[in-house]
């Protein structure tokens, strides 16, 4: 029985110190929700309707082009007004229609399907394609917000999607940030990412000038390469753009036919249109990717792009051109933005909300403990003991698993206190009924354990029970609430069950023989 | 056994009252988290009266503004923008438009030709504003003193604004500091202490999903108490945690206060608490029906609920404790959560001792299942 009792002594002191070293000192360990530390919490949908449909535009001005080569009438190609990810090519010539499933074999891939009635042809974008694009449309916004955001040089700014693979929310929270405003303009700004037509380049600017008299032309400008990507020359460029960041709509790495690395971007419609101009007019000729009025890079116009997705290649890296990507990419937003929620608390209320929270638990805690050690005399304190150890574990449990304090999480600590001491009264009732009818110490605790114990079970389970809908049915601040309470009440089982049975053993099988139990 | 119908008729009035309150009455109404909408907390620098308030935001499309006075000092409220009952179903554009509107006219003018002249409402600053405006003059000690002059202004005592430049640590941050500050700051006359806005599509999420954890809790109840007990009881426990959701609902809508997401955890975490006091009365049950076996099922409950009261009373009684602690002491914030867990524990107790074990003789008496209740 000693060694027994023995074992189960280090395991409590084990818990003990556990949870006091992960959750001490508390101001670094124990994370606190923005509930507390003041901040901006936005929750923003993506609209992927749109990227669906500039994916639909994209096909469109392909085939357009395709069937005019192939001198293929029609009436028009329409984009269906219901329907994302559907269009219809409108009475086509006649006799063609083998042709036209020809050309849609090639050149729009085998992401659509395509049905004929009469003379028209319908396409509908294949499921997988459209979650594809969905699923990368949010993505990009996600990283995009992040690039955005790392420019405000937060500390820890928390950016998440909602809603697993399909979820089209984003949640962002920045603590210590007071206006909402300020983020909101950020996160929906466009980089000026810009494609200027290169007149001239050399190594310093007088060279560069050296053709028009020194001078800079009217209608042109003279910017700097990025010193990190490109070279450190000067470029000498047409002032206005050719291409802007707002018309692109994709960019990724991939590689060449000789698996060099290269940049794929794909441009809007209208974007597309432009770029076609000005590839057909400009073969030859430098065309500088400017970012933020830095040139990225200055590729060679190979040949004419008619339809608006571009390679840039060049001796670029895998990192590179991952690099580059990149860039392109945090300049472009492929969908618009909704927003759902924006919530900010000032760091004055966060500051109030915790000093009143402690209060509470304090003045909650002295409350519990003054009773017990009253009601119970002697005995009591074994439920003080669980008392405490109960909120020890629970602070070690939400250190570890990094869990947020937020204000409801505070409300459910001090209903855990409330609810821990249910579980020991449960078994000092039983405890005194064993004594009223006459049975020996031992058998009483014995007996008045074993007997509370299937009842505790039952009572606290339901709690925790519905403190796990609350959790998968909660947000935020709500699921601390809900987490506090399943660690605490299981704590305060264990606490109940184990550590005051063990006091109690301690007690009893101390020397000489108990006539009394102070209960 | 014997005050079952007067338990009942009573329950009867409650509920009665209550239901009758939902839905013709006053009606329950639903915080920003369900029906969208702007919240603003502001705390003014100088006290200002509920009614100067009303008066100051007496103009066209606000009149229907909800304002609340926090801790009775007469220098903060909180503030909701309502739209007129048509327009309910704005975006969150709309909400936000409106939010700003009231803080603008709430704002004095001397606010607004300060912050047309350029200079910066220190009274509404992050501290990552206060270090730009510091950086050039003071290039080391920048972060530093806007901590300083941060700190002090949300510390205890200011409370997120500062009255004049004399509460600003002259000590700490330096007198070259405080008259930079003098020259391109001024102090607003409000602060904004906390400001929400929900677009309708959360409002419509959170409806469903509180509903839906509602009604999936009790299925789990009704599921576990099957299990571990007899399928009368999990009906009655069902039954007695129903009344327990309606009564406080009922109550809740007699009082001014909004329906938000704290609101619903609280009654969820009634549902699953009430049903603790519940089972312990049914556990004694079950033991005493094995035991007592010459007696009638009425004294059986009766006894079970004797032997079972002074702990029913002595865990309420806690909790009830812990909660009145929240409710006094926690804060504004937390402020509802508490009051519907207070309603909620009481009722929860009320309803175990009186209520469940009626029901389980009711069921009895008109079911008469086979084996008893027994297990």
């Amino acid at each position: 029985m000693k060694k027994n009792l023995r074992w189960k002594a280090i395991l409590v002191l084990a818990v003990i110190a556990l949870s006091l070293f992960l959750s001490f000192p508390p101001d670094k360990k124990i994370q606190l929700g923005l509930d507390l530390r003041g901040g901006v919490h936005l929750v923003l949908q993506v609209m992927t309707d749109d990227a669906l449909n500039r994916e639909t535009d994209q096909v469109i001005i392909r085939l357009q082009e395709e069937m005019d080569k192939e001198l293929i009438t029609y009436e028009v190609m329409s984009k269906d007004e219901n329907r994302v990810g559907k269009f219809t090519i409108q009475q086509f010539e006649s006799g063609k229609e083998g042709q036209i499933r020809d050309l849609i074999d090639e050149f729009v891939e085998r992401d659509w399907d395509l049905s004929i009635l009469g003379s028209d042809a319908t396409l509908v974008m294949k499921q997988n394609l459209i979650l594809y694009l969905r699923d990368q449309a949010v993505r990009q916004t996600e990283e995009t917000i992040w690039n955005r955001v790392d420019e405000l040089g937060l500390t820890e700014p928390t950016i998440q999607r909602q809603g697993g693979f399909t979820g089209d929310r984003i949640i962002v929270e920045l603590p210590g940030v007071e206006n909402s405003e300020r983020v909101r303009n950020i996160i929906s700004k466009t980089a000026i990412l810009e494609w200027k037509l290169v007149k001239a380049a050399a190594d310093d600017v007088e060279t560069l000038l050296t053709e028009f008299g020194g001078e800079v032309p009217a209608d042109m400008e003279i910017l700097e390469g990025d010193p990190e990507k490109a070279e450190r020359r000067y470029y000498l460029l047409n002032r206005v753009a050719e291409v802007t960041g707002k018309d692109l709509r994709m960019a990724r790495r991939s590689t060449d036919d000789y698996n060099n690395p290269v940049v794929l971007f794909t441009l809007s419609p209208d974007g597309s249109k432009r770029f076609h101009k000005t590839t057909q007019d400009n073969v030859g000729r430098q065309l500088a990717i400017v970012l933020d009025d830095k040139v990225q890079s200055a590729p060679v116009i190979e040949d004419v792009i008619p339809t608006g997705s571009g390679r840039i290649s060049g001796r670029y890296t895998m990192e590179e051109a991952d690099d580059l990507s990149l860039v392109l990419r945090a300049g472009a937003m492929p969908a618009s933005i909704k927003y759902l929620e924006q919530r900010t608390i000032g760091p004055s209320l966060g500051k109030d909300s915790i000093s009143k929270g402690f209060f509470a638990i304090i003045a909650a805690l002295l409350m519990v403990l003054v009773f017990m050690g009253v009601y119970y005399k002697r005995t009591g304190f074994n439920a003080i003991a669980a008392l405490i150890l109960n909120i020890l574990i629970l602070m070690g449990a939400l250190a570890y698993f990094k869990a947020s304090l937020t204000l409801p999480g505070i409300a459910g600590i001090i209903l855990v206190i409330g609810m821990s001491v249910d579980a020991n009264v449960l078994v000092f009732e039983r405890i005194r009924e064993e004594l009223s009818q006459g049975k020996s110490i031992k058998s009483s605790i014995s007996s008045g354990f074993s007997r509370a114990f299937r009842t505790i079970l039952d009572a606290n389970m339901t709690t925790i029970i519905a403190a796990i809908f609350l959790f998968q049915f909660g947000t935020g601040p709500l699921r601390g609430f809900a987490v506090t309470l399943i660690i605490g009440i299981s704590a305060s089982m264990f606490t109940a069950l184990f550590v005051s049975r063990l006091i109690f053993d301690v007690f009893v099988t101390n020397g000489k023989k108990r006539e009394k139990l102070s209960i | 056994m014997r005050y079952k119908l007067f338990a009942f008729g009573l329950s009867g009035i409650f509920i009665a009252a209550g239901i009758l309150n939902m839905t013709v009455g006053k009606k329950i109404t639903p915080g920003i988290d369900f029906a969208g909408g702007a919240l603003i907390q502001i705390r003014f620098i100088r006290p200002i009266s509920i009614s100067e308030l009303r008066q100051s935001l007496n103009v066209r499309d606000l009149e229907s503004t909800k304002i609340q006075e926090v801790e009775k000092e007469q220098r903060e409220y909180i503030i909701r923008a309502m739209l007129p009952e048509e327009e309910a179903e704005q975006e969150l554009e709309t909400h936000a438009i409106m939010a700003e509107k009231i803080v603008d006219l709430l704002r004095s003018d001397q606010d607004r030709q300060a912050a047309q002249s350029g200079l910066k409402d220190l009274n509404n600053i992050d501290i990552s504003e206060i270090i730009r405006l510091l950086e050039p003059s003071f290039p080391n000690e920048a972060i530093n003193i806007a901590q300083y002059v941060f700190d002090t202004k949300e510390n205890d005592t200011q409370k997120g604004i500062i009255e004049n430049f004399d509460q600003l640590p002259v000590e700490d941050i330096g007198p070259e500091a405080l008259e930079l500050l003098k020259e391109k700051t001024f102090l607003g006359s409000l602060s904004i202490k906390r400001r929400e806005t929900v677009g309708p599509q959360v409002g419509s999420d959170l409806r469903r999903r509180a509903t839906l954890a509602t009604v999936w809790a009790l299925v789990g109840m009704l599921v576990y108490i099957g299990i571990r007990f007899k399928f009368a009881y999990g009906v009655a426990a069902i039954f007695t945690l129903a009344h327990d959701v309606i009564i406080t609902m009922g109550i809740f809508s007699f009082t001014n206060r909004e329906v938000n997401l704290p609101v619903i955890a609280a009654i969820l975490t009634i549902v699953g608490y009430s049903l603790n006091d519940t089972i312990v009365i049914f556990d004694r049950v079950r033991d005493n029906i094995k035991l007592l076996r010459k007696h009638d099922l009425s004294q059986i409950l009766d006894t079970s609920i004797n032997q079972t009261l002074s702990r029913t009373v002595i865990t309420s009684g806690t909790t009830f404790v812990t909660v009145v602690a929240l409710f006094i002491f926690g804060g504004t914030v937390i402020n509802d959560f508490a009051f519907t867990m207070m309603i909620g524990v009481v009722i929860g107790t009320y309803s175990s001792i009186y209520q469940s074990c009626s029901l389980l003789y009711f069921w009895n008496k008109i079911f008469k299942p086979k084996k008893g209740l027994g297990k």
